[in-house]
């Protein structure tokens, strides 16, 4: 049981990065490949608010949430708007992604930095299990992260018309959306999102520059489970990347826990390559 | 000035990197000290793997971050074979090189199954796995302390020292170079870009896109293959940590820089970053943000990369030496269009339904050899549908789709297109980057078959068949009136002529069927003449043509048969005077109601009516 709660908890931590990578997509079609290290600047800031600055759990969430939406504006003027093509998107954000591994290298040093949780970190015996209370924030977390975005997405104006934008972004044009400030914005918010995440996530992950690339890679394997836009994907996705990884990394050993969530995407590629929660459309000339 | 520009450029292409190889491999003569030797062994090393990225990026346009993960696996295939006795640096290469290929076959197959993400994800994924692979097969690869002490290589049995595996490294380089520029100078090439610039072409001009990009993905993994062996024998150790994300990055960044769709643009950008960040390794922090503006810039600014400017370059000293003017026109006849053997097209009882929409119910109807079948229809009848069905695009709910009496039920679009059924479409479709003639040509792909083997040794056959190629795509542009402006960039003419290319490129490989989707809108009306004139000589010369048309003058005036569509049925069909006195298709398409159809249905004046409020171009 501890190792499930263990692997529900990364699970979580896949899930929100998933999270990120959809509220992106469905806003603008993009892929941002750094949405990985945009939590993970979220943590090292948090990481500076509450161990550095020692400010109250709210000011340093705060921060986080406003200093990775300012970079996640820059990377939006910088490395997404002005490009014309949109398979160099990949390429541009990718270079973002790289760009802030290097910067939060520079700026905070390659040892993991320890973010202490608000709740503290006494051990909870729950269902058999051991559990630390972060870990159960995450899933948490995760959960009312799907919710709320669901809910957003079909009940304000502002939530239709970035589905509008991700059917059709012409005709959501031509409907009087103005759909640059839309994209910024939604782009701004998975930032502020990913902010806000840094205080959860840096305690179970560590604050440290290689967690980005691990992050991103697991991201996407959620997403290619549940489906590209759908939020309710990615709840089942990261519930079964969190949970493969655990008990491979338990019963088979550490160095095949990533091997096994490989072994997962293969197989989801080749059986359902549009994810388990998107229907596969048929191709249109 | 422009004499020596103009002998300089009758020189085939490969002459400059060719000596700039021969200066590379005499360098040790000159005195080569042991760090500058090092360095250019490092950077003929980036090379491989840059370019081999280049061509799974600039060439299929899948983002391949996996070429690290080949680089290793060449790697660790030369280790272990060094340390279990097998010296060789032939065998090891031939080894590695089958190596990557079944790597890059299998982790290809999963990933290029969701497009282009997919692949980068699967190829980036890779990466991370070397260290677990790596420790899991510890005994053998030395786990986490690295493979070390690695026999030195031999040569057909002659020990190579640390001097003369330079030349090794070097010759490999160019060997590679010279494969990789006969796959970008071949039909494989255009086909490539043809893909990459759009799927749905391909198909429909025969090739099988994910064939096609699975194998510039595992032919791209060779090279780096064989960069891993040069790797491992250079320093005889190996360990994980030199396969990691900083590695993969820096490929991607000296490919952007120097150009992905460039077969020399590799060497340049290698040099660029084994010259300037990956001296930095120290401070690898530098590195990465170095890499990180480097990618972010050149997605941005540099399209096309430091090749693309060279290009332009070369294009501007061209001008300068008169060696490009203005082309013009050539007068006389145009050339006789050889027999076609058109074959029979047999639709029958299709239909298809869009969720509830039921947008073609039970349509028959055959076209047949030397005749013009056209399809006509108020917009939204299902004309195109039901063109993208007999092309393969859309599944066919039920009923089936014959040529020459064979079903072509379930059939995917380059099948089809193999059955000899070529199209045009209604927005033009050509690649960027190639000339009128090579765009022309490459509808050639699937008629005459090359292998990319005797591409890559340029065998007679491909000779033959290139030979072919050039010949009869300058045949049939001639034919449509284009033949002087073979050498021009195809995306670069107006789109009257960019149409008449495309009926070109579908009629250069002689097809059984040829499907025109409004192949005469936005043509003005000398342009119109002459596409009828080309139709009609391919329906004497035997061809069977499908005409989707909304010009009714063009229809009545060409057509031997007209089937007329509406709400997805065929609601009238026979020649052209009995369709134009028809009452039904008078009222459904031309918009004229009894009062006035009844008493003036003549088809010259429907033609007339026709004429002035032609219809717009249906939306796709």
């Amino acid at each position: 049981m501890t190792i499930i709660w263990g692997g529900l908890a990364l699970g979580a931590v896949y899930a929100l990065v998933a999270i990120g990578y959809n509220i992106v997509f469905i806003s603008s079609n993009t892929f941002n490949f750094a949405q990985a290290q945009l939590m993970m600047v979220g943590t090292f800031v948090t990481y500076t608010g509450l161990v550095t600055f020692h400010l109250p759990v709210f000011a340093a969430v705060l921060l986080a949430m406003a200093a990775v939406a300012v970079v996640a504006s820059i990377e939006e003027r910088v490395a997404i708007r002005p490009v014309a093509d949109p398979s160099a998107l990949l390429v541009t954000t990718l270079g973002a992604a790289v760009l802030l591994n290097g910067l939060s290298q520079l700026t905070w040093g390659t040892q993991p930095l320890s973010v202490p949780f608000f709740a503290g970190d006494r051990v909870l015996g729950l269902l058999g299990g051991r559990v630390y209370p972060v870990e159960l924030a995450l899933v948490a977390v995760a959960i009312a992260a799907v919710l709320i975005f669901t809910l957003l997405s079909r009940r304000l104006v502002t939530g239709l018309a970035l589905l509008a934008m991700a059917e059709d972004r012409e005709a959501a044009m031509l409907r009087g959306i103005n759909v640059r400030r839309m994209a910024f914005w939604a782009f701004a918010a998975s930032g502020a999102f990913a902010g806000l995440l840094g205080v959860f996530v840096g305690p179970k992950t560590f604050a440290v520059a290689t967690l980005g690339a691990s992050l991103a890679l697991k991201g996407f394997v959620v997403v290619a489970i549940g489906g590209f836009g759908s939020m309710p994907g990615t709840l089942v996705g990261g519930l079964a990347v969190g949970l493969v990884e655990a008990v491979a990394a338990r019963y088979l050993g550490s160095e095949y826990a990533l091997i096994s969530v490989f072994a997962v995407l293969l197989l989801i590629l080749l059986v359902r390559p549009s994810g388990l929660f998107v229907r596969a459309q048929e191709r249109t000339v | 000035m422009a004499a020596v520009w103009r002998g300089l450029r009758s020189l085939p292409t490969w002459t400059l990197p060719l000596v700039l190889g021969l200066v590379l491999l005499s360098l040790p003569w000159f005195g080569l000290d042991f760090t500058l030797s090092r360095q250019i062994q490092l950077g003929c090393i980036l090379a491989l793997l840059v370019s081999g990225l280049n061509l799974s990026l600039g060439y299929a346009g899948e983002l391949a971050l996996g070429q690290v993960a080949m680089y290793a696996a060449g790697a660790y295939t030369a280790g272990l074979l060094a340390t279990a006795g097998w010296t060789d640096l032939l065998l090891q290469l031939a080894a590695a090189g089958l190596a990557v290929v079944l790597v890059g076959v299998v982790t290809g197959m999963a990933g290029l199954r969701l497009g282009s993400l997919s692949l980068a994800m699967t190829s980036f994924f890779l990466i991370l796995l070397i260290p677990d692979i790596v420790a899991i097969f510890e005994e053998h690869t030395g786990g986490r302390n690295g493979l070390a002490g690695i026999p030195a290589g031999t040569l057909l049995g002659r020990p190579v020292d640390p001097e003369s595996f330079y030349f090794v490294v070097v010759a490999v380089l160019i060997g590679w170079f010279a494969v990789m520029r006969n796959i970008a100078a071949s039909r494989h090439g255009v086909a490539l870009q043809v893909l990459k610039q759009s799927p749905v072409l391909a198909s429909s001009m025969g090739i099988s896109v994910f064939r096609m990009k699975l194998l510039a993905y595992a032919v791209g993994a060779v090279p780096a293959g064989l960069a891993g062996v040069l790797f491992a024998n250079l320093d005889l150790y190996i360990s994980a940590e030199a396969f990691g994300f900083t590695m993969a990055t820096t490929i991607l960044a000296a490919s952007i820089l120097g150009g992905p769709m460039s077969v020399y643009g590799a060497a340049v950008g290698a040099a660029v970053m084994q010259a300037g960040p990956n001296q930095s390794s120290n401070f690898q922090q530098f590195a990465l943000v170095f890499t990180g503006i480097f990618l972010i810039a050149g997605g941005v600014l540099l399209r096309g990369g430091l090749a693309d400017l060279a290009r332009k370059a070369v294009d501007r000293l061209d001008r300068a030496a008169g060696l490009k003017g203005r082309p013009e026109p050539e007068a006389g006849e145009a050339p006789d269009l050889p027999r076609i053997e058109g074959v029979e097209l047999g639709v029958e009882d299709v239909s298809k339904a869009f969720g509830g929409n039921q947008a073609l119910k039970d349509v028959s109807f055959r076209a047949l050899p030397g005749r013009v079948t056209a399809l006509i229809g108020p917009n939204g009848s299902g004309k195109t549908t039901l063109l993208n069905m007999i092309s393969g695009f859309y599944r066919i709910d039920s009923g089936r789709v014959l040529v020459a009496g064979a079903p072509l039920k379930g059939a995917v679009p380059h099948r089809v297109a193999r059955a000899g059924v070529a199209r045009t479409f209604q927005t033009p479709n050509i690649p960027e980057g190639v000339t009128v003639l090579q765009a022309v040509a490459s509808g050639r792909y699937s008629s005459d078959r090359v292998s990319l083997l005797s591409a890559v040794l340029r065998l007679p056959r491909f000779r033959r068949a290139a030979r072919a190629d050039l010949d009869e795509a300058g045949r049939v542009l001639a034919l449509v009136g284009m033949g002087h402006l073979r050498d021009a960039e195809a995306v670069s003419l107006p789109l009257g002529m960019r149409r008449l290319l495309e009926v070109a490129r579908s009629l250069v490989g002689a097809p059984g069927v040829l499907l025109l989707d409004e192949a005469a809108s936005g043509l003005d009306e000398d342009e119109v003449d002459r596409l009828a004139g080309l139709i009609r000589r391919i329906r004497a010369a035997g061809g069977t043509v499908v005409l989707v048309e909304h010009n009714f003058r063009l229809v009545l005036d060409l057509a031997d048969d007209i089937v007329v569509l509406a709400h997805g049925q065929v609601i009238a069909q026979g020649p052209p005077s009995e369709i134009a006195e028809n009452p039904r298709v008078l009222s459904e398409y031309l918009g004229v109601d009894n009062e006035w159809g009844a008493d003036h249905g003549t088809a010259a004046e429907f033609a007339g009516a026709a004429k002035t409020a032609e219809a717009p171009e249906e939306a796709s």
